[in-house]
């Protein structure tokens, strides 16, 4: 068999039966290996950028922090579906661009995504969230039922 | 490094380093955009998790540097899970060429993001020469 070059475009053309593969294996990839950085498809003429995550576990909570300078709160959404939390928004370029000549842009701008599977079960409907200076924390109570239990056992 | 204190940058480097060794964080240069309109430089850098009291922005002629400190995001007995964001603070210098008047320059902190107004003095700003018959 020849060894032809890929073409990702060529993929594209089994739209739509594999176009959603490839944009999961995008995801996939983005969220490998380009933390905190930016990627511009020049094809598409989309952004997209990685923020950067930290999650803890505590005894009656998971504890998620996400860097998110210059988003909008209204940006950015938050959903739990089964189990899985995704947290995806879009950072928007300044509107007003006329007489602004730029010397540097080092700032990533453009849609992100990241989801997580959580280990054990939330309380969906006392999920809190909150936005300040540029991070966004997320606090997911665990269920009854996921909490860490001390149990007695008394010895005969 | 400059240890006869005449080389001020060196100096300014030094004292970073310092203070790097003392808080066992990482010093993380914020990444900023640069841009220039008609009657001033504008700068934004990226600062999630600092807070407007721990910015320390100093001025001077011809030199500008910003410096912050940003709180812990988990308690000591917390189990990390996922572990991307480094513990850090904030460094960043820039050398102003003429023409700024350093004396007026502004700056805010809204959704992580410092923005540092430079205006131009009267001299350097562009002017149009209206051109007669």
């Amino acid at each position: 068999m020849a060894i032809v070059r890929w073409n990702p475009a060529r993929e594209l053309e089994r739209w739509p039966s594999d176009f959603f593969g490839i944009q999961r294996e995008i995801n996939r990839l983005f969220d490998d290996f380009f933390h905190g950085g930016t990627q511009a498809d020049g094809d598409f003429g989309v952004s997209y950028w990685t923020p950067a995550v930290d999650i803890a576990e505590h005894n009656d909570e998971y504890l998620v922090k996400v860097e998110l300078p210059g988003v909008e709160k209204e940006d950015v959404r938050i959903t739990l579906e089964s189990n899985i939390l995704t947290i995806r928004g879009e950072k928007k370029k300044e509107t007003e661009e006329k007489g602004k000549s730029f010397h540097r842009t080092e700032r990533s701008y453009g849609s992100f995504q990241r989801s997580f599977a959580l280990p054990t079960t939330v309380k969906s409907d006392e999920i809190d969230a909150l936005y300040k200076d540029g991070v966004l924390t997320i606090h997911l109570p665990k269920a009854e039922e996921a909490k860490p239990k001390q149990i007695e056992v008394k010895v005969k | 490094m400059g240890t006869n204190g005449n080389n001020a940058l060196e100096r300014r480097r030094s004292d970073a380093l310092v203070k790097h060794r003392e808080s066992a964080e990482t010093i993380v240069s914020p990444v900023g955009d640069i841009y220039e309109t008609s009657d001033a430089f504008v700068v934004k850098l990226d600062m999630p998790g600092a807070t407007k009291d721990s910015i320390s922005l100093k001025v001077e002629p011809g030199y500008i540097s910003v410096r912050a400190s940003v709180g812990l995001y988990h308690a000591e007995q917390a189990n990390i899970l996922v572990n991307e964001i480094v513990r850090k603070s904030y460094f960043r210098e820039f050398n102003l060429g003429q023409g700024i008047n350093h004396n007026d320059v502004q700056a805010s902190f809204e959704d992580g993001v410092l923005t540092i107004n430079l205006p131009k003095t009267e001299g350097s700003k562009a002017k149009e020469i209206q051109i007669k018959s």
